[in-house]
């Protein structure tokens, strides 16, 4: 019967800890979706000049969800709603339809606040806009993936001797 | 204001100070946003301030003409560049949005607008069966005559050219139906939005929005293969030329200009050869003395006038 429990409770944190680790991976899933998100609304920009409403109803059509609800909405927004600034209209979308997402906080945030930098300036400067955000996106990516790999096998183990401590504190 | 279309580009101060006065929406013309200036506009032919006895005219704000330009641009200057650069930009419904600010040069040439401090918006009527009138002289055994309209900015040649395009292209009792070609560089005649055209253009109308009058009237002859052709405001040695190889080509031309009067037309650089050369067969000049849109004179290529509203107008 110990030996049962044993093995269960250690079967428990083992998947706690598989859990935890797909959720290191996921977020860093999400981003590299995110970017691919960023590179077709910069390709709509610079070759078909779509404004922002018509990009995102484009990109939007073929997300997957949560990405797909949050650029319909926003783009049903700027069509419908007035007396709003884009940038207002940018970060309360983010907030609400992302926040389930897996981005981390930090990065919700900065997406968030990219918005004060989209629809302003002209192609050319809306382009190199988009790149740098795209330039930091990519060295988020780099930064988790060097953490990822530690992370994911600190969380298995973790998962795995938190399991073999408790068994043993229980026998 | 009923107009939706219109109200969507409005900042909501202005929205409110409009729905205070009972307006027309037809009559309404025009509409002024100056920062710091009130708020006026061209009703039925007059300018009318807008305001409240109790609180004076409204002034407009900065903020009205920042809100606005984010609207008309659908939050997206970027896409209105090319737009920014001629100072106006169209939107949904053909309505037109001049735009004055300081310009920023690059190499000599405009490049872009900031501190946006006034914004002109001007209405597109459509005024269906407006061309009746012309089609008795533009047209000579069921064939379309090459036409020019002359007039004045504000004095209606879009909404005649419009409405000569719809009869040409559906057909009446001077013209069979025909294939027509427009090059809607401004996207005035049609009004398009995502491409399809918001303005009654006729069933045989192929419509390129845009694109530059030149290389859209080559593109035209290439594809299309119209039987007329439509532009609005010529007036480069470029435009010439696309008329004259479309003329070649065995189109008849539409197209509008501005100009004052037939004088001042034949006084026009580059387009002085043309009606020297009797390229186009017939003259159509507008006016405003008595109303928008009025037929001063419909001449020949000779210089012969053949029609005028006041020669029709009873006595």
């Amino acid at each position: 019967m110990k030996t049962i429990g044993g093995i269960l409770v250690i079967a428990a944190t083992s998947l706690w800890g598989h859990i935890a680790a797909e959720k290191v991976g996921n977020g860093y899933k999400e981003l590299q979706y995110l970017q691919k998100l960023l590179y077709l609304l910069r390709g709509e920009i610079l070759y078909a000049r779509s404004y922002l409403g018509e990009a995102f109803l484009q990109i939007g059509r073929t997300a997957k969800s949560p990405y797909r609800e949050w650029l319909l909405s926003l783009c049903r927004q700027m069509e419908e709603e007035r007396g709003r600034t884009f940038a207002g209209m940018w970060e309360e979308s983010v907030r609400a339809s992302l926040k389930d997402s897996g981005l981390s906080d930090r990065e919700l945030q900065r997406l968030a606040a990219f918005g004060n930098q989209l629809g302003i300036a002209d192609a050319q400067m809306q382009i190199k806009t988009l790149d740098l955000y795209l330039e930091e996106i990519k060295l988020s990516m780099e930064e988790m993936r060097e953490e990822m790999r530690t992370k994911m096998r600190l969380c298995h183990c973790l998962g795995v001797m938190s399991g073999i401590f408790i068994t043993v504190l229980l026998m | 204001m009923e107009n939706d279309r219109i109200r969507r580009v409005l900042p909501q101060n202005v929205r409110l100070a409009l729905s205070r006065d009972a307006l027309e929406d037809s009559y309404i013309q025009e509409l002024r946003l100056r920062v710091d200036k009130p708020l006026l506009m061209i009703y039925d032919g007059h300018e009318r301030m807008i305001g409240s006895q109790r609180d004076g005219p409204y002034l407009v704000t900065k903020e009205d003409v920042r809100e606005m330009l984010e609207y008309v641009s659908n939050f997206s200057l970027y896409a209105y560049e090319q737009e920014m650069k001629q100072g106006f930009i169209t939107i949904e419904g053909g309505h037109r949005v001049g735009i004055t600010g300081q310009a920023i040069i690059e190499n000599g040439r405009v490049k872009n607008l900031r501190h946006i401090s006034s914004i002109n918006l001007r209405m597109s009527h459509e005024a269906v069966g407006c061309a009746d009138p012309v089609f008795p002289y533009i047209t000579r055994e069921g064939r379309l005559l090459h036409t020019l309209i002359v007039s004045p900015p504000g004095c209606g040649k879009t909404t005649l050219l419009r409405d000569m395009i719809r009869q040409i292209s559906d057909g009446n009792r001077w013209i069979r139906g025909m294939a027509v070609g427009v090059v809607d560089e401004r996207s005035e005649i049609g009004g398009c939005y995502r491409g399809v055209a918001q303005n009654q253009l006729g069933m045989r109308t192929d419509i390129l929005d845009g694109c530059p009058k030149a290389e859209g009237m080559n593109m035209l002859i290439r594809s299309m293969s119209p039987a007329v052709l439509a532009v609005d405001e010529i007036g480069s040695a470029e435009d010439v030329h696309a008329i004259e190889h479309a003329m070649h080509c065995g189109c008849r031309m539409l197209a509008t200009i501005h100009a004052d009067s037939m004088e001042e037309l034949r006084r026009k650089p580059i387009i002085d050869r043309m009606v020297a050369e009797k390229r186009f067969e017939r003259y159509i000049l507008l006016g405003k003395r008595e109303r928008v849109g009025q037929i001063s004179g419909l001449f020949d290529s000779r210089g012969s006038l053949l029609y005028s509203d006041a020669m029709s107008a009873p006595c």
